[in-house]
Order: C-alpha cells, then structure tokens, then sequence
C-alpha cells in the first residue's frame, strides 16, 4: 500500500480526470502568455501598424486588423495580460483578508465574529457592479482602481466560506485532541484547521478568478479599466460601432480569447471541487 | 417568529449605517473636491467656494455622512449634478421601463430554468444531462458583452425582428422594445441558474430519505416532485429571491445598449458624468433593496425549512 | 417442507469502483420461510446491508452489478422484475426500516402524511381515509397521543419514535416480509429494548417473516428463529438461533459471541476472533487459560492514593434567547457530581446520550469550563489554573475521543500526529529521539513503525483508535479519560481495543475514567461504575455489585434492557 496525503489523493483524482487536466493546460498557456506579454516579450509591438484598416482574418492576419491597422491577434494577446493580472491582483488582495477575517471570526466567535459578520453582510450589501463602478469611478480610471475595485469585492465570498468552515472543524474531536495535548489557540487554527479547510481558499480562487476577469472586461467596456492599452472590453467596445459595417473580428477575437479561458476556469472550478471537497457542491 | 422577524429588522440598522459609511468613504472622503471637475479647468477660487457652500460639502464630514444615512430612511437623494432634476423624480420616471424588462424576464427566466433543471435531474447521467451540462458551461463562458452585441447586431439590425433601440411607455407598445433585451437577459440566465438549482436537486436526490420513498413503492418521478424538490425549494428559494434587488437596477449593460431609459440607464449616465449625487442615490436605493430581500429570504427559508423554529 | 417466502439462491453482487471490481456479496443463499424472523450477522462491510438492498431492489445501479443468483419471492425472481413490478411490491408486499431514523424520513414533511403515503399509493385510499390509517398505526406503534403527533415534523420527535415511525411506515401495507436493516444501533438501549419488542409484537400479529439484519449477536437471540452469520461477503454459519448461541460451528461465530463482555464474569482479557481462527479462516485451539473466569475484587489494592477527587461539580450551559438572543436560562449538562478515583483504578461512568457524561468528562480536564465546584488532582485544585499550569497539566491528564474518524488531523502523518505533543511541551530530546518514542509507542499499540509515515485515512477504525491512544499516552499521563472510545467500534475489534486499554493500564498504572453508554463494556473495564442520568451520578457501586444488586430502578432498567443473547451455557464449554 502506498502514503498518500489527502491533496495528493486529490491530485490523483484532479489528474483522472482528462477534461479538467485539459482545462488545467489552458488555464496555464494563458498565463504563460501573459508572463511573456508583460515582459515585453510578445506583442510589445501591439501598436504598429501592420497593414491597411480594417483587414479580415487572413493567414497573414489571424484576426484581421483594427480601423488603425492593427493587427487584432496582438491586441487580444495584450488583453490577455490584463485579463490574466486583474485575476491575480484580485486573488491577492482578496485572499489574506479573506482567510484571516473568515478564520479569526470562526474560531474565536463572540465580537469578532459579530464585527466579520457585519463587515461583510455590509459589503455585500451593495450590490457588486454598483461598488465596483463606484470604486473605479472614485480612484480615476484604470488598471490599478480595477485591481482595488475587484479586491474589495471579492474577499466576501471567501470569508464566509471559511468562516463557515472554521466553526465547523472548531468543533471536531482532533481539534479538542490538539486542546487537550496542550496546544494553544494558534496551533489549533493555524497548524490544525486551517490545512483543512485550506482547499476552500483554491476552488474560490478559481471561481473569482473568472468573476474577477468578467468585470474587467465589462469594466473596461465602460471606459473604467486600462486605458491606452488595448484590453477585451475595450475591443468589444469597439465592435459595437463596427458590426454594422460587417467588422466582427475584434468581437470575435476577444470573445473567443475570453472564452476559452472561462470555460477552463468554469471546469476546474467543479474538479476541484469534486476532487477537493465533494460536500461545497451547491454552496 | 415575530421576535426573529423584529431582530433581523433592527439588524438592518448597522448595515444600512455600514453601507451608508462604504458610500461616504467613496464619494465624500476618498474623491476629493469635485468642485475642480464640475466647474472645468478657468474656475476662479471664488466659484469653486461657492458651489462648495452649495453643495454642502462645507459642512463638517460627520454632518456630510449624516445627510446620506439621512437618504438611505428618507430617499430624498438632492439634485443631479448633471441635469439639475430632482433624483427622487429621475429615480421614480427610471422605474417604470427598467421593471416592464426585467420583472418579465426574470419570471420567465426562473420558470423556464426550473423546468429544465428537473427535467435534467429525472435524466441525470444521461445524454440529455451531460448536454445540457456542457451547454450551460459553454453558455456561461460567453461575454455577456458578446451577447448583446451579436444579437443586436443580428436579431435588430440583420434580421429587423426586434427593434434596435428605444422605448415607449404603455402596453402592450413596450413589448418590441423590451423583447430582444428580454430574450437576452434568459439566455444569459439560464446557464448559471440550471447549473445551481441541477446541483442543489441532485445534492437531495442521494439522502436518505429518498432512499426511504423509494422502499415504499413510489415512482421516482413522483419522488423528484414531492419529496426531492421540496426539500431542494429551500435553497432555490434563497437564490431567487436574493436576485430580486438586481432587478430594481434593471440591467445596467441591457439598458444601455437598447437605450432604454431605465434605471441602469440613468446610473450609467451619472457614471459617465461624474454625476455623484446620482450615483450615491442607485447605490443607497439598490443597497436597500438588497437588504430587504435579504430580509424576506430569510423569513421564506424559515416558512420553507420547519426545522428551523425562534422562539 | 412448504417453500419459505424468500429464497436467496447463490446471490453475487459486485460494485464497480475506482479501483476495479468490489465483490461485496459472494455466493450467498438462505431462506426465510413464512412468518419466521431470520437475523443476518455480520461486522460493517461483510454484505449483510447489500444482500437487504438487492432484495428490495435499490441497489445503486449502475455502480452495482449482479452476475449471478436468484432472489426467489413467492416463487417470482425478483432480479428478473421490471422497475413497475418492483414498484408494487416494495413497501406493500416487502418493506424496510433503516438504520438511520434521524435522515431516513423527510425532513419538510409531516410525519402522519408520509406513513399515509404508501397507503394511498399501494391501497388506494383517498387522503382522509389513509390519515386516518396512519394515525391508527402510530397507536399500534406506541406512539403517544397520534391525532396531535401526525401533525409533527421528524425534527420535533426523539429518536425512537422517529424509528417508531419508520415502523409504522413499513407495516402500513400489511407486508409479507419486512427488512429491518440494524433498526436500533442509533438508539440508546432502553429505546432499542422497547423497538425490538415492538418489531417482535408486530412480526407475531401480522404473521409476516422479517429480516433482521444487525451486527450485533447479541440483539437477534431474542427475537430470531434462524441466524445467518455474514463474513467478509460470505455466509459462514446458518443455523438455528439456539444452536448458534449454544454450539456454534464456524470458528467466527464462536469469536463473536465470545468477544462481548459478559454483565457477570469475564475473562482477565476478552477473547477476540483471532483467538478461534487464523487470518486464513482456519480454526484455533483457545488455550484454556484465556477463558478463565477473572475475579477483580481478588487483587488487592496496591495502594490507597487517591488521584482525582470531584466535588459538586456543576458545568452549564447558556439558553440563548430573548429579543436581543441573550441568555435567559442556563442548562445544567453536569449536576452537582462527585466522586473519587483511586491511583491506578478505572471509574466507569455510564449513561444514556444526553445524561451529560460527555460534558463529565471534558469538564474535568478543563476542555469545558465548569460553572462550580471543584476538581482536585493528586492533591492539587486544579479547577481554575490557568495557562502555563494548564498546559502542564495536560502532560498528566489526557483523553481518547468516541470517533476515531474525526479525532484525528486528515492532514498530519501519524509520526507528525505522535510527535506533535512533545514539541508543544518540548519534550523527548532530539528530533530522532521523539520519532524513536513515537515509534516505541505505535508498535506497543499494535501497529507497525513502518506505517508511521502514512495518513489517518489509510487506516480502520480499529486502527485509528489505536493511534488515539498513542498519542494520548506519548506524554506519559498518569490519568486518561476514555469517552466513548470503542463505542464505534465493531464488536470484535472493540474487544480487542479494550484489551489493548488493559494491557497499558497494567503496564504504565493509568488511572482512566471510562466513559460509555455500554454497561457490560463498562462492567468488564472499570472496577467502579457511576450511573448517570439528568447530570448527576444516581448511583455508584463497585462494578461487581452494581448489577447484582442495583438499588435504583433506572439502572435496574438499563441492565434489564441489555440485549439477552448470551450463551445459557458456561463459557468453557465453547472451546
């Protein structure tokens, strides 16, 4: 018989399963061409005229170019750094106040879980498009309010999920084992139960990682994302005023950039949480 | 039960005082002086002071943050920047359009998502469940941007179905205006929700219970009708209800492209405009609404669930 | 010989998991003539729950298959009936109780209106006339005030009469054959005394043939006319109820019934299965000595140190309630107990679930903070010491949880799970050194040092409760509080267990309080016994007198509702 941790089980069963390994892949191209993006390594050159306006997909031109003559392939690959950099900034700001508020309320109770609760019922009280419009508005357009904007919003869902989860195994019998070995508070969360509800922190983060790109996009739509830097939003933006002259390539090429990356996200969100956590279903 | 009802009430009180401190924050502390921006760049000192007195931002912060708690009891919001109207008249006037499209797509939408879920849960594991799986995913993985715009652009423009934009007042004239936004806002309803109510049925479909009902002899779609579904209407019921506020904004993005002059419209208006007064006002009137649903949410899951007694 | 209602004919399931084909039911027949109540015995995972769920037809399709076998009803092949034709026959001509009375009824529904609805489905009764009907059996079923109690929702019943209810359910259809699948185990044993009376009283009134399947062998002498012995997916024994619990033949059946603790005399050391049979199957001479009957009042006191002294111990608990959820009563889980253990001694406290000996136990060891009285370890008030004490404390006193599921951390190896006490008290020296202990410990506990770098998950039960008590013992404690700790164990293995608690006693001289709502687990281990009830200890006694003589009538109750079925027969002549 072999030893095998609970996530190496779990990652035996994530790897089982073919379509989420495949969705897994994609997840990680994206990122790899959005690192590469950001070093300038890849369609630094986004700007350059490469032929005349307003070209349809051709060989030469993937997705055809933009009324400036832009190639529309390079602009999506831009996008894709935005896109991808809104997720991860989003993930960071949201998942320490997340966990730490959700974990402190959880375990401890009393007024401090009062105070997370009214924290959070309140921020989730306004509803999300209205902060996140207003938080962007307020903090002058562009890509660092939207990293705030989507920070802000998306530690709500995490902290109560965890907070939910910590007061659960709070009363498990290993647990009170870890009490009554003498551990202290701080062993008992932070080396007993967080481990455990740890993989609560990964399948969110999969789930607001596509939230998280779904509003830059409609963000940047609005003119409140990235500006001068060509980003989905603002390619669909664009096709507004172009369908009617039979331009569809810009909305093609971001919807279908957008696509691909959601669908992955869609599907490992539900792997993981079946190889993770079979009970989250439905939560 | 009355005594839960009252305490949850009372509960609204710090988060309606929580929610009016975030807008504070936001639009009174965090924005600065938006006397420079109103007034344009050849504002002399005197001007700017001026409409400082005006718009009561002289008065002390804890005063300016008493006024919007004030708004979110009373719903008297001031004047737009922009248009100088009454905002409780604009909020009154965006009504009317932004319900007439989504009081009957949201109905619609959630009747049309219940059928399909029990319908995929009496066949799951078939064929027609493992399509309407892949078909929700792949649906939901689309911009909703894309939607609109492709249908728009098709349904309105290529095909002339539906009218491009506009709106009229009265029935049964608002039905081609709001039909395509309505046929878009399913589409991209359906998707999420089939996949939350399909999840939460198929959660009850292996307790014990069922497994109760079938050893007395009932047929299983009896089963999924009676004892599953009532027991999955509790969380069902949750999430349909928790939606309703959104309505009240009306779809931000719909309104917009089909120029409907809902309340969507209107915030999106102020956002353009810097219009803050406005944009306050849909935070405060849609917070409100969330929290009161919240409320009743709440006291449906106690009236649905009868494990659940206060004393 | 007329033919029995249900014949089982070489009956082969098999699941499809992950890991390839699982054979849970292998070759297995019986029958169960009419009118006869046929118990089937066996340990968790030896098929006896599946062999009941492919005769009512709910095998979990399509991860379960069966290749092979015949389920003879009334001379019909039911694994050859069509859904429909099942469909009219379960829950009207065959029906089943569950184990599980908590989740097997629907919680949203009244319980009145779910006994009615297979009235209404298999007898055609309009609404009224089948409420009506189901009202009438809840009275047959004992239940009190039915008219008012058709009305309650699951939620607002106890457990038994949950369970009376599922009985209710289950015979409303007047069935041929009803399947009670462990009815009681969830109960405590006054309730399950009560249930099995009732099934008993019911089984003879309609004439109907039952299968009862439980785990327990003690449970079926009473009410069984035939015993099928399930192990390890086989059946090893059938045979007539008397002739099983008085000259069994497979070596397993003789280790189960022997393995249960008798009220009166035991052995020094239970005898488990292995003492009869081998790991392959094959038969074992039981050395005479292991039977003997062991006296504990003979071995004098070695010394008369008293460890633990409790007085007028209260712990309670808040009522919240009130506009603003408040506290507005307090809840008494520990009443003003007392008593005093003795160095190197075991107090057995026993009680049903609620009585508050749980709380007992944690209030002790200041895992729950008693609301008054005192709490004196060898000499010292340790009632309200408070952090560097405490924790100083916890080196002398520990504690083994009931579920050896959750009381271990998923995500620590079982060398990190040992290891982790000394490092909070920085004990044991180097880091090889602990690991060293850890090991001494792990293989003193009967496992091997070589699975020390696994997982909780990758162990039994049994096993898991092993390592419990490793980690438990790996500060040296002196005082060990057993709460529940082979309650969730399988009969065989618990008498394995409690030997391993024994051995370890003897070894290191703990002092336990063994907690347990078990009186004959209780009566072999401990050498004093409190009865609890309401949170307070009614009556104490020396373990050998308290059920000979007990002068309370709740405890003359609880040792009358311990299931009967033990050998009339001397222990020896087992062998």
């Amino acid at each position: 018989m072999k030893t095998n941790s609970l996530w190496k089980d779990a990652f035996i069963r994530l790897a089982k399963d073919k379509l989420a390994l495949f969705s897994l892949v994609i997840v990680l191209i994206y990122f790899f061409i959005a690192i590469l993006s950001s070093l300038g390594l890849i369609a630094s050159d986004w700007s350059q005229e490469v032929g005349a306006s307003n070209l349809a997909p051709s060989m030469e031109h993937f997705f055809g170019t933009d009324i400036f003559g832009r190639s529309v392939f390079l602009k999506v690959i831009r996008g894709t750094q935005v896109a991808m950099s809104v997720g991860v900034a989003a993930s960071i700001i949201a998942i320490p106040i997340g966990v730490l508020l959700g974990a402190l309320a959880g375990y401890f109770g009393g007024w401090i879980d009062d105070f997370v609760t009214w924290l959070y019922t309140t921020f989730s009280s306004v509803p999300n498009i209205m902060l996140l419009i207003s938080i962007t508005l307020i903090l002058g357009k562009g890509i660092f309010a939207v990293y705030i904007a989507l920070g802000a919003t998306s530690w709500v869902t995490l902290c109560r999920l965890i907070r939910g989860e910590v007061m659960k195994h709070k009363e498990r019998e290993y647990v009170q084992a870890a009490g009554a070995i003498g551990g202290g508070h701080f062993r008992k969360l932070f080396r007993h139960i967080l481990p455990n509800v740890s993989h609560i922190i990964i399948i969110n983060t999969s789930m607001q990682f596509q939230i998280a790109i779904k509003s830059e996009v409609i963000l940047s739509y609005l003119g409140l994302g990235v500006q001068g830097e060509p980003s989905w939003g603002t390619m669909i933006d664009d096709a507004k005023l172009e369908l009617v002259r039979g331009v569809w390539w810009q909305l093609a090429g971001a919807t279908v950039a957008m696509f691909f990356i959601l669908l992955a996200f869609n599907i490992l969100s539900d792997a993981l949480r079946d190889a993770l956590d079979p009970k989250l279903k439905g939560k | 039960m009355t005594k839960y009802i009252i305490r949850r009430l009372l509960y609204m009180i710090p988060v309606l005082l929580g929610v009016s401190l975030i807008i504070f924050v936001l639009f009174n502390v965090v924005s600065g002086d938006p006397t420079a921006v109103l007034l344009g760049k050849n504002a002399t000192a005197r001007q700017m002071a001026d409409l400082r007195e005006q718009l009561g931002l002289n008065k002390s912060l804890f005063l300016q943050y008493l006024d919007i708690v004030k708004s979110a009891f009373t719903f008297d919001f001031g004047y737009s920047w922009a248009t100088k109207q009454e905002i409780s008249q604009m909020i009154k006037q965006g009504a009317y359009p932004s319900l007439c499209l989504s009081i009957p797509a949201f109905v619609i939408s959630t009747v049309l998502s219940l059928l399909i879920s029990v319908f995929v849960a009496y066949y799951r594991g078939k064929g027609i469940d493992l399509f309407v799986r892949v078909f929700c995913i792949a649906g939901m993985s689309i911009s909703a941007l894309a939607y609109i715009l492709f249908f728009q652009w098709f349904f309105a423009y290529k095909l002339g179905w539906f009218e491009i934009s506009g709106f009229e007042e009265g029935f049964p004239n608002f039905i081609s205006y709001i039909a395509l936004p309505a046929v878009i806002w399913i589409v991209l309803s359906i998707g999420p929700d089939v996949r939350f109510f399909r999840t939460v049925i198929l959660d009850e479909i292996y307790q014990d219970y069922v497994r109760t009902a079938r050893s007395k002899g009932l047929p299983e779609i009896k089963i999924l009708l009676h004892h599953v579904l009532r027991n999955a209407m509790i969380p069902i019921i949750t999430y349909v209800v928790i939606q309703i506020p959104s309505l009240i904004l009306g779809a931000l993005l719909l309104e917009n492209f089909f120029s409907i002059p809902g309340l969507g419209g209107i915030t999106l208006n102020a956002l353009n405009s810097s219009d803050f007064p406005v944009m306050k006002a849909m935070a405060i009137l849609s917070s409100v609404g969330y929290i009161i649903f919240g409320l009743i949410s709440d006291i449906l899951y106690t009236v649905a669930d009868p494990r659940i007694k206060f004393k | 010989m007329t033919t029995p209602l249900l014949s089982v004919r070489d009956l082969i399931v098999e699941f499809q998991t992950g890991e390839g084909i699982v054979r849970a039911v292998n070759n297995v027949s019986f029958d169960i003539p009419h009118g006869k109540t046929i118990g089937i015995v066996g340990e968790s995972g030896s098929g006896k729950s599946v062999t009941s769920l492919a005769v009512m037809g709910l095998l979990q399709k399509p991860a379960a298959v069966v290749p092979q076998g015949e389920i003879l009803f009334n001379g019909v092949d039911l694994l050859k009936c069509n859904e429909t034709k099942m469909r009219e026959l379960r829950g009207n001509q065959v029906s089943m109780i569950f184990q599980e009375p908590m989740t097997s009824l629907n919680p949203v529904f009244k319980v009145g209106e779910q006994i009615a609805e297979a009235l209404r489905i298999h007898k055609n009764l309009s609404s009224k006339e089948a409420w009506e009907k189901a009202v009438h059996l809840m009275n047959q079923v004992g239940i009190p005030n039915p008219a008012v109690s058709a009305h309650k929702f699951p939620h607002e019943m106890s457990g038994g009469q949950k369970q009376r209810v599922m009985i209710a359910m289950a015979i409303s259809c007047e069935p041929k054959l009803l399947i009670a699948d462990e009815p009681t185990t969830a109960l405590d044993v006054t309730i399950q005394k009560q249930v099995l009376e009732l099934l008993h009283k019911l089984q003879q009134e309609y004439r109907m043939s039952m299968m009862f399947i439980t785990h327990d062998l003690g449970v079926i002498g009473d009410i069984a006319d035939d015993v099928v012995v399930m192990y390890r997916s086989n059946v090893v024994e059938k045979n007539n109820a008397k002739h099983i619990f008085t000259t069994a033949n497979h070596p397993y059946t003789k280790g189960l019934l022997a393995c249960r603790p008798k009220l009166g005399a035991n052995p020094r050391r239970l005898l488990t299965v292995s003492d009869f049979m081998t790991e392959e199957g094959k038969e074992k001479v039981v050395p005479v000595e292991r039977v003997q009957i062991f006296d504990k009042e003979t071995v004098p006191d070695k010394n008369d140190h008293i460890l633990l002294e409790v007085s007028n111990l209260v712990t309670q608990f808040p009522i919240k309630g009130g506009f603003f959820g408040g506290t507005v009563d307090h809840f008494k889980a520990v009443n003003d107990v007392s008593f005093k253990i003795k160095k190197g001694k075991t107090l057995g406290l026993v009680g049903e679930s609620g009585c508050g000996k749980t709380t007992l136990g944690r209030s002790i060891l200041r895992l729950v903070e008693p609301s008054a009285g005192k709490i004196i370890y060898d000499g010292k008030d340790i009632t309200h010491v408070k952090h560097e004490e405490l924790r100083l404390l916890r080196k002398k006193m520990q504690i083994i949880f009931q579920d050896p599921y959750s009381s271990l951390n998923p995500r620590m190896t079982i060398a990190d799970i040992l290891i982790e006490p000394l490092n909070i008290h920085n004990e044991g020296g180097t880091k090889a050194q602990r690991y060293d202990m850890a090991k001494a410990l792990i293989e003193k506990v009967g496992l091997k040092a070589n699975q020390m770098n696994r997982y909780p998950h990758e162990f039994s039960g049994g096993q898991r409760q092993r390592i419990c008590i490793a980690r438990a013992l790996m500060l040296r404690p002196e005082f060990v509080i057993c709460d529940e700790s082979v309650s969730a164990l399988d009969v065989s293995i618990q008498a394995q267990v409690l030997n391993l608690l024994l051995d370890l006693q003897e070894e290191f001289g703990l002092t336990y309080v063994f907690i347990s709502h078990d009186l004959s687990v209780v009566n072999f281990i401990a050498d004093e016994v409190g009865v609890m009830y309401a949170g307070k200890i009614i009556e104490m006694d020396k373990a050998s007198s308290i059920y000979k003589n007990a002068k309370e009538e709740y405890t003359r109750t609880l040792l009358s509702a311990i299931p009967k079925g033990e050998t009339k027969q001397p222990l020896a002549s087992l062998v």
